[in-house]
């Protein structure tokens, strides 16, 4: 058997929630919010930084989920794919609650990587807090790339943003990081 | 730390085996590199998995595989580990017996279906899923949510509070040293809790017998239910707690030489009343089970 | 949040992405997905499955007829739609009975289709679990009838009685939840 078709027979445990899901199996459903839920609501807290909004927006995260699962590709990640549904609803309940924030030209920035590492450790509540008091465009990246770990490709598209601009809103966070927390962050 | 001994002394155990394996199962190793707070899924249908944390940034696995297993896929992706068992042909194949070692404050999930599943020294938040197999695992002071169908839970924790959440259909459940809020329920299993501290506390048996002994928080929530079931209740509170205890055709008795008043005509007993400053509050009812309710002392 | 933000990280990356909310959000997404499933269109028919091999096709039909028997005789009664509950049928005799527990189970049509849509396939995941689980499940099942049956006798009875109305409750919640379990079961299979 080539690796190939193993790929085909090997049916994955969440992709069978899915499918289960997809099915109308509720339960299976409620398994996929357990085990995501926990990344969908920091997600929503970060982006909206208030807790009935993240609420809001992790409740219909997951009931558009619901409703596009038949679309849902299973070879792909399914936390990816929440994410997106996360970041759009966040965005427009942002958008709903508080003016537009002033668009960032594409500035320069430097590009290059960063592994998010700080000159001295920090208390985490500390960096929340930095990271809570960021402009939405720049905590919008950050949060996507240092902690979800997406690229700036990646974050930039689930945020409809030329990756020039996801960059140079990385670079703003981290000059803004460094200035309110007091280290140099690398 | 009774619990890291016995995770050790599995350690020897599964290198012997390892070592010594027999011809009609295969070994299978691998290291790689997991965040300090990553998220760890693993999966496996039949067998033994074995979870236990560590201070190094990587997740090592060690397997033995039988007869029809395919192989182990580990993969790593944004902070996620992923280590699942692959059999060719979904529901068949053979045992696999993991051990896995991970950083101690990774998010664990597990899914099995037969397979017995142990972890210790883990302090992050443990997802814990069989359908058949037992569950035996160490509270490190983060939430927890256990579910089995058949398979019985064993929790041992150290009194540091957490959410936890336990359920089986059919299997018991033996809690020791938790602290928190407990929501545990069972259909035919037994519950047994103690818990050093009880924030808050709702348990639910169809036909399982549930025992309790610990001590309630300030200002507690203690509400136990069960169809048939006998409940047992040993509890102590600082603070004090008032309780209700009602059934339909079960015994009331207790320890507070108390005297439950029936319900005019029709069946019932009732028992209320206040211990100490009556701060928290207690339910404990029954259509046909038998309830005690005492100090613990 | 907890103790842990009082730690110190050398990276942004050590911080954890998850945040648990404060309260479980489940319930109020169970309640939408429920509100829309019931004028969504029918579920995607299941997946054909490969047939067992043939030495073992014998045993297999002999323990489905046994499952399939006890099912009949033990759960599917209080699912035929129209059955009259003794709840139902206290009602003649006491003006005060109550319909609150009629109306949330006995004969609601949500509840109905999804009980008879866990039935439908109950069968076919029992005999997937392993023996001594099948008959540890089988036996909390008919512990949850004869629980119903209690309650709904005694009921009959007391039709105001509080702590019996809510033990009914648990009881009906408990069966949706042994079945459900039962059903995401054969998703571990599939590994």
């Amino acid at each position: 058997m080539t690796q190939a078709q193993a790929d085909d027979t090997r049916v994955d445990w969440e992709a069978a929630l899915v499918q289960r899901a997809c099915g109308g199996d509720s339960r299976a459903f409620e398994r996929l919010y357990r085990e995501h839920s926990g990344r969908v609501y920091g997600l929503c807290l970060r982006m909206t930084r208030d807790v009935q909004l993240a609420e809001d927006c992790t409740q219909e995260t997951f009931i558009n989920a619901w409703r596009a699962l038949a679309r849902f590709e299973t070879r792909s990640s399914l936390s990816t794919w929440l994410h997106r549904i996360a970041v759009n609803v966040s965005l427009a309940k942002r958008r709903k609650a508080s003016p537009v924030e002033p668009s960032l030209d594409d500035e320069e920035g430097t590009g290059a990587a960063t592994e998010w590492t700080l000159e001295t450790p920090v208390e985490v509540r500390e960096i929340e807090a930095a990271i809570e008091a960021l402009p939405d465009g720049a905590r919008d990246a950050l949060v996507l790339h240092a902690l979800y770990g997406y690229s700036h490709g990646e974050a930039a598209q689930m945020l409809g943003v030329a990756e020039g601009t996801c960059k140079a809103q990385l670079h703003r966070a981290r000059k803004l990081l460094r200035e309110r927390l007091n280290v140099e962050v690398g | 730390m009774g619990f890291s001994r016995l995770a050790a002394a599995i350690t020897v155990l599964f290198a012997s085996a390892a070592a010594c394996a027999s011809d009609d199962k295969t070994t299978f190793e691998r290291q790689v590199p997991a965040e300090a707070h990553g998220v760890v899924d693993i999966s496996n249908v039949s067998g033994t998995v074995v979870v236990t944390g560590w201070d190094r940034p990587e997740a090592s696995v060690r397997a033995e595989l039988g007869a029809g297993v395919e192989r182990v896929d580990v993969n790593t992706d944004h902070g996620r580990t992923s280590i699942k068992v692959v059999r060719p042909h979904p529901g068949q194949g053979g045992d696999a017996d993991l051990h896995v070692q991970i950083p101690k404050d990774s998010e664990l999930t597990v899914s099995a279906v037969s397979a017995d599943v142990t972890t210790s020294g883990v302090s992050g938040v443990q997802r814990l899923h069989t359908v058949s197999g037992d569950i035996t695992a160490e509270l490190g002071g983060s939430d927890l949510e256990l579910k089995s169908v058949s398979g019985d839970v064993k929790l041992k924790g150290h009194g540091q509070p957490a959410r936890l959440h336990v359920s089986t259909v059919s299997g018991d459940v033996h809690l020791e040293h938790g602290a928190g809020d407990l929501e545990a329920g069972t259909v035919s299993g037994t519950l047994v809790v103690s818990l050093d501290s009880a924030r808050s506390v709702r348990a639910h048996s169809t036909s399982g017998d549930v025992h309790f002994e610990g001590k309630l928080a300030r200002g507690a929530d203690f509400d136990v239910t069960s169809v048939s079931g006998d409940l047992n209740v040993r509890a102590s509170a600082d603070a004090g707690y008032a309780y209700e205890v009602s059934t339909f055709s079960g015994d009331i008795s207790n320890c507070f030489n108390a005297t439950p008043s029936e319900h005019g005509h029709m069946p019932g007993h009732t028992l209320q009343g206040t211990r100490g400053d009556g701060a928290g509050h207690m339910h404990l009812k029954t259509m046909s089970g038998d309830v005690q309710l005492c100090d613990r002392k | 949040m907890s103790g842990a933000d009082e730690r110190k990280v050398g990276s942004l990356r050590e911080l954890s992405p998850a945040i648990e909310p404060a309260r479980d959000l489940w319930p109020q997404i169970q309640a939408r997905i429920n509100a829309e499933r019931s004028t969504a269109a029918p579920p995607r028919p299941a997946r054909v499955r490969a047939l067992p091999p043939r030495w073992l096709a014998a045993a297999a039909v002999v323990a489905s007829v046994a499952v399939g028997v006890w099912i009949g005789r033990s759960l599917l009664p209080a699912a035929r739609p129209g059955a009259q509950s003794p709840i139902s049928a206290s009602r003649e005799s006491f003006a005060d009975a109550p319909t609150a527990l009629d109306v949330a189970y006995v004969s609601d049509p949500r509840y109905q289709r999804d009980r008879a849509a866990l039935m439908k396939t109950l069968q076919a995941r029992l005999e997937a679990l392993p023996p001594p689980a099948r008959a540890k499940v089988m036996a909390s099942l008919a512990a949850i009838q004869r629980a119903k049956q209690d309650l709904q006798n005694a009921l009959g009875k007391d039709p105001g009685n509080a702590l019996l109305q809510e033990l009914l409750v648990d009881t009906y919640q408990d069966e949706m939840r042994v079945l459900t379990d039962v059903q995401a079961s054969d998703a571990g299979r599939e590994i």
